[in-house]
């Protein structure tokens, strides 16, 4: 698609964000243990090894979240993206991936393509992605299960499309934040921050 | 065929037989003249020809002859070759025939071969089946025979069963009657658990409605309790109405308060502008003080000059005393003459003095202004010098370029266009340096219009000042507030809080965490019931169990009693034997060994002087005895030392202390 193009054009933009948000969130549903590892099958992406579900009835919902995520991201009308992971037993919540999304709507009026190579945008993606591994290693341990659930921040005076519904927040009593790396493709530009609750031992 | 053959022969014949007879005839007379040789020559020829057809007409008959036999002989064989070949085609249909009954009986034969040896196979079996058969049937036959005999003692068993079923027939015919009974029992039981059920149900009615009028109880209490919470809300606000009347009837006074604060502001802001006005009429007064200060000391000169003046007045007096009167009323008309003059004179003088004054006041005035200006000319003239330094360097410095150009470029073209820049760079210089001074001329107009507001001046600077610094503490103060409101934006972004009226959350209404929820209160749900289930099946069970397993219920009581019956006996076996345990090695050892707590072992010898004496003994953790301080232990030290210490045994030293007790006794 955009790999035989020069440029980046809004649509294409849109596609390589909500391709790395389907790996991402893949990929962090593996390391937090939320699905058993061997549900999981590897495969090879942005020049490196991820882990990808098997389970048809996660990737039926991601598919239907990441879809419909694209067509937001094409009418620059999302403004986050949060992966929630719940306790199933008390219900509160214990981590909170976040994924700000600034869009340049400037990119919607002119159809010009953007001068960014694929190759940068997918070292950057790589960062990124290399550094969600990393995080895992100073995040508390999720001891009981756990279910996750993804958020979308989108304008208010979006249309909502049917099977989706308005939620909370679903913020952390008592959180700590850090902030990770981000990439931009020129036209959207991707902040990623998690947060978790904070554990009373430490 | 043959008939026309017949006929074509006998008709060639007959033509040939007219055609020899016919040319004899002709050749004959023709030929009669002839020479007889040649008439026999021809003759001969004729006959010889006539042969020669006849040969010819006869071969051509066998010809046809043949031919017809040869037709015939073809058409005789083709029929026997048809023949033949129906024979044959006949004949080997006939060999298929016989080929496929061949192959069917052969394929029937080896079909029967295979049966013949799945019967003999089947043969075989069926008679060691029969073999087998025979074996069980002999077995069975033995069963059989065993079974009758069994019969048999069945049928008497059967026949003394019989017996007691009639006896058994008998009790239960009593046990009916019995059963009866109870039964009517039963009824008249149920007919009073009918009755306690509906004692029951009322009292359950009762329950519900004392319920129902305690909870009605309880939310009146709640009203009661509201309704205090109200009346108590309301006496603050009547007392909060109370103070606020107060307050506002203390309005008007605070208004008027507020207006005499108002006219006192105004007031005081105008006496502050009087006090500055005041203030310059007191130096102005100050400055006039101290001319009059001046005045004064002149005066007092003045004054001793008078009195100098006088002095020599009276010398002169005196002088025109001693000289004449005429001239002292001349002299003192000239004297008081000059004395008016002269006071005219002082007075003019000291007018011209005040009026010097005035006049070096405002010269000194005009000096310090001109001080001033001259102070700021300097100022002005060392700028414009340095000014002039730095332009003469840059004119220099162009002068310097310009002549590189010109040294450097031969062509004309380029010096015009340069002395042009040049000389729009000097206009422009020119231009700026003009607006400099001007600008300077006007800001030194400016301070020195306002010599006498210097003070004013200096009083709004630093008011002007003052000002500054409070603004810029409170920009600071306001940055400060700035980043950390900053700083909790950004923490409440990255906690994930958002503005409600720019933006939504939206999730799928199927999403993992509410499946996950819901089959969890699936399982939460499926295992109440379970649980309530189980429990009315366990009461169900324990209900009824109670009215059907009576008698077990009994039995089990019985054994349960029993059982107690059989711990009691147990404990008191062994009280008593523990109690001949002790008695016995009382008597045997002469210690009684009483267990005072745990591991602590107190023993109290048989010839023991005094009641209290005892040896204490403690049990260590690992298991080796040691004896405690007792009163006794102390007057026995000696022998702890050689026995416990020395020798290392309890035993020796506890018969060693039954000793000793026992030679003191018996001395006693």
């Amino acid at each position: 698609m955009t790999s035989t193009l020069k440029g980046i054009t809004l649509k294409g933009s849109a596609e390589l964000v909500a391709e790395f948000f389907s790996f991402g969130i893949n990929s962090i549903l593996y390391q937090r243990g939320i699905y058993p590892p061997e549900t999981f099958t590897r495969i090879t992406h942005y020049d490196m090894s991820l882990q990808l579900t098997t389970d048809p009835k996660l990737k039926n919902y991601l598919t239907n979240v990441v879809s419909q995520l694209k067509e937001w991201l094409f009418e620059c009308t999302v403004q986050k993206l949060v992966l929630v992971i719940t306790c199933l037993e008390t219900s509160e919540v214990l981590e909170r991936w976040q994924f700000d999304i600034e869009c340049d709507k400037s990119a919607k009026e002119s159809s010009a393509p953007r001068e960014k190579s694929i190759k940068t945008i997918q070292d950057e993606i790589r960062s990124v992605i290399r550094q969600i591994t990393a995080t895992i290693t100073f995040l508390p341990l999720l001891e009981t299960p756990c279910a996750f659930d993804l958020l979308v921040y989108t304008d208010k005076d979006l249309l909502v499309p049917d099977k989706w519904e308005e939620s909370g927040p679903n913020i952390i009593n008592q959180s700590e934040e850090v902030r990770l790396r981000s990439f931009t493709t020129s036209i959207h530009k991707v902040n990623s921050m998690v947060a978790y609750k904070r554990t009373d031992s430490v | 065929m043959d008939l026309d053959d017949d006929t074509s022969v006998l008709s060639t014949l007959k033509s040939f037989n007219s055609f020899i007879s016919l040319p004899e005839h002709p050749q004959r007379p023709s030929d009669h003249s002839a020479t007889g040789s040649g008439i026999l020559h021809n003759q001969y020829k004729r006959s010889m020809e006539l042969l020669e057809a006849a040969e010819k007409v006869q071969s051509k008959n066998r010809y046809l002859q043949l031919d017809q036999e040869k037709k015939r002989m073809e058409m005789s064989h083709k029929r026997a070759r048809f023949e033949l070949e129906r024979a044959v085609s006949d004949n080997a249909r006939d060999l298929e025939h016989e080929v496929d009954r061949n192959q069917d009986l052969v394929g029937r034969i080896k079909k029967l071969e295979g049966r013949e040896t799945d019967a003999a196979k089947n043969l075989c079996e069926q008679v060691e089946a029969s073999r087998a058969l025979r074996k069980n049937l002999d077995g069975l036959n033995k069963k059989i025979d065993e079974r009758d005999s069994r019969l048999n003692t069945a049928n008497q068993t059967i026949s003394s069963m019989k017996d007691e079923i009639r006896e058994l027939k008998q009790q239960m015919q009593n046990k009916d009657s019995t059963i009866s009974a109870q039964t009517l029992e039963n009824q008249e039981l149920q007919e009073q658990l009918d009755l306690q059920r509906r004692k029951y149900q009322e009292v359950s009615q009762l329950c519900q409605s004392l319920q129902a009028a305690e909870s009605s109880c309880s939310e009146h209490v709640i009203k009661i309790k509201e309704l205090e919470r109200r009346l108590a809300f309301q006496e603050e606000d009547i007392a909060i109405v109370k103070t606020v009347k107060l307050e506002v009837a203390r309005l008007p006074d605070l208004e008027k308060e507020l207006k005499r604060l108002r006219d006192d502001n105004a007031f005081l802001r105008e006496s502050r502008e009087n006090c500055s006005l005041l203030k310059e009429e007191v130096e102005g007064l100050r400055r006039k003080l101290e001319r009059m200060e001046k005045t004064k000391e002149e005066l007092v000169n003045m004054e001793l000059e008078k009195e100098r003046l006088a002095e020599k007045l009276k010398a002169w007096e005196n002088l025109g005393q001693s000289t004449g009167l005429n001239i002292r009323s001349e002299s003192s008309h000239t004297f008081h003459l000059l004395i008016s003059c002269h006071s005219v004179s002082v007075r003019s003088v000291e007018r011209s003095q005040a009026e010097l004054r005035a006049e070096l006041s405002q010269q000194r005035s005009r000096t310090m202004e001109e001080q001033k200006k001259r102070e700021a000319q300097d100022a002005l003239v060392r700028r414009l010098q340095k000014r002039i330094l730095l332009l003469t360097k840059e004119r220099d410095g162009m002068r310097a370029i310009l002549e590189s150009y010109d040294s450097e470029l031969a062509p004309t073209e380029y010096s015009p266009q340069l002395s042009k820049r040049l000389r729009e760079a000097e206009d422009i210089l020119q231009k700026t340096q003009n607006h400099n001074a001007e600008m300077e001329v006007r800001v030194h107009t400016y301070t020195n219009s306002k010599p006498q507001a210097n003070a004013c001046a200096r009083t709004f600077f630093s008011s002007s000042r003052q000002k500054i610094e409070d603004l810029e503490a409170e920009r600071q103060r306001l940055e400060e507030q700035n980043n950390i409101l900053e700083m909790r934006l950004e923490r409440h972004n990255l906690q994930g809080d958002y503005d409600p009226v720019k933006t939504r959350v939206l999730h799928l209404k199927m999403n993992p965490t509410s499946v996950a929820k819901q089959q969890r209160q699936q399982e939460v749900d499926a295992l109440r019931e379970e649980v309530t289930h189980l429990r009315e099946l366990v009461r169900s069970l324990q209900d009824g169990g109670a009215l059907v397993h009576s008698q077990d219920e009994s039995n089990l009581r019985k054994q349960m009693e029993s059982s107690e019956l059989r711990n009691q006996r147990l404990k008191e076996v062994f009280q008593r034997k523990i109690q001949e345990f002790r008695t016995v090695c009382y008597v045997l050892t002469g210690y009684q060994i009483d267990i005072t707590t745990e591991n602590q072992y107190r023993l109290a010898s048989v010839y023991a002087e005094h009641m209290d004496d005892s040896l204490l003994f403690k049990k260590g953790s690992s298991g080796s005895m040691q004896l405690m301080e007792t009163e006794f232990s102390k007057t026995l030290g000696e022998m702890v030392a050689l026995h416990l210490h020395h020798q290392k045994s309890i035993p020796a030293f506890l018969s060693a202390v039954t000793l000793d007790l026992f030679s003191r006794q018996t001395t006693l």
